[in-house]
């Protein structure tokens, strides 16, 4: 009933290399979402106007929807255009990137024993990479919204534990606490990079992994449900990667007034 | 039994490929084992990361800077196109008061024209009246007057057609009885009855 079953492994596969560069599965579907983007983006960049057609009315379409939610994020819409390049490229990639893991050939098309094609979310290497993208970009939209010294005493809290001393033991004691808060705050952002990262990569591996196995223990039908399941892992998915970074730069970018949310 | 035998070869399948990954990333040893196992290298992720990048310019300047930007032109548009209806509604309300005072300023101008017309007509009407009246009047006083100039000429025709009457019945009555001198007297006598 059911042929070898190859279970993806955590790390991706290469398939082929170019000089002493290895070129793995999730890079050929990272590099087939740029080619999709790259096609879209040219039908797009040409036949914009102020009347759309088609294509330009589902594009709208799609954005306005994500902009509205971005909106309630930021609470105006001047705030998510500023974060967009950022948020928007990350939104649409990953939800690309989980999609394109659906269609037929990924995890079925070999190169020997191994996959040719296979979810670029799989890949930490990827998720990590846009995490990082994620948090050092909401460091730097502080650092232009409320100034690099604001933005790093948030951080480092030395100026308020030497003032401190002027006024008084209570003064000094909560001083301490804000500068072990502000060390607790570099923690946490770094926390934000394996958070991002690895809850995409695990969602996204996990379905593949599933997909894997149930397609290799029957191969008709039964798969489908979970392959639904798995459009709606990809978007929900896209969507919390970013909306979380639209979260991470809107905080950031505020005025320093208190604790913060993470 | 047939699916302990099945798990047993997923497992060494998967064994195996993670080996392969892990010797082709030549990362096996400490720490680094942990990084590679989860499939984490410096050349993997410098080329992810290129890869994104790609991505993010492609996006935004294909894709989202050209959408955002015609949907900024389009809410631009629609909103100058609101003010602009706004504007002209107020001034079409603006031209309708003009108008509707300028009906009312004309209306009451025309009822001002009306009522001094008719007074107008009232005073003309009673200027010819009173002219009517006083034409009449003398008209009538005219033709009292004639009748009464009438009357006097005819009483004295009539004063003389009766003497001649009078003296020619009484010369014919009295003929050769009566000489010149009394006949006289009788005619004055009889004239003077004649006009008691």
């Amino acid at each position: 009933m059911a042929g070898e079953i190859h279970i993806p492994t955590l790390a991706p596969e290469v398939v082929t290399q170019i000089g002493n560069i290895n070129i793995t599965n999730t890079m050929i579907n990272a590099w087939l979402a740029i080619i999709i983007f790259l096609i879209l983006g040219i039908a797009v960049k040409r036949s914009v106007k102020l009347r759309p057609g088609k294509l330009q009315n589902t594009c709208e379409f799609f954005l306005e929807s994500v902009l509205g939610y971005f909106d309630q994020v930021t609470g105006s819409r001047k705030k998510t255009i500023k974060f967009l390049p950022v948020v928007g490229s990350i939104f649409f990639f990953v939800l690309l990137s989980n999609w394109l893991g659906l269609l037929p050939g990924t995890g079925s098309i070999t190169n020997g024993h191994t996959m040719v094609l296979r979810p670029a979310n799989t890949d930490l290497n990827l998720t990590v990479a846009m995490a990082l993208v994620s948090v050092i970009a909401s460091h730097i939209y502080a650092f232009a919204a409320v100034g690099i010294f604001t933005h790093l005493g948030k951080f480092v809290q030395i100026k308020n534990l030497i003032l401190s001393f002027k006024k008084g033991p209570i003064a000094v004691f909560s001083a301490v606490i804000e500068f072990g808060v502000g060390l607790i705050e570099i923690v946490s952002e770094i926390a934000k990079v394996l958070s991002l990262s690895l809850r995409l990569f695990g969602n996204v591996f996990a379905g593949e992994v599933l997909i894997s196995v149930i397609s290799a223990l029957i191969a008709a039908f039964v798969p489908t449900p979970f392959m639904l399941l798995e459009l709606l892992v990809g978007l929900i998915q896209a969507a919390v990667f970013a909306m979380l970074t639209i979260v991470y730069m809107t905080v950031a970018s505020s005025a320093p007034h208190g604790a913060e949310e993470h | 039994m047939s699916n302990e035998v099945e798990n047993t070869h997923i497992e060494e399948t998967a064994v195996e490929t993670h080996e392969e990954v892990v010797d082709t990333h030549g990362a096996s040893t400490g720490d680094e084992s942990v990084a590679a196992s989860l499939g984490l290298n410096g050349q993997l992720f410098a080329f992810q990361l290129l890869n994104f990048a790609i991505v993010a310019v492609i996006i935004w300047f294909l894709i989202l800077k050209p959408l955002t930007k015609t949907l900024e032109e389009r809410k631009k548009l629609i909103d100058e196109s609101l003010d602009k209806a706004k504007e002209v509604d107020s001034n079409l309300q603006m031209a309708e008061i003009k108008f509707q005072e300028r009906i009312d300023d004309a209306k009451s101008e025309a009822s001002k024209v009306i009522s001094k017309v008719q007074e107008e007509g009232v005073e003309l009407t009673e200027k010819m009246k009173e002219k009517a009246q006083k034409e009449i009047e003398l008209v009538v006083d005219q033709a009292k007057r004639n009748i009464k100039i009438e009357k006097e000429e005819m009483m004295t025709e009539l004063r003389e057609e009766t003497a001649n009457l009078v003296v020619a019945a009484v010369e014919k009555i009295l003929e050769e009885k009566l000489d010149d001198k009394k006949d006289a007297e009788l005619i004055k006598g009889t004239i003077s009855k004649l006009g008691k």
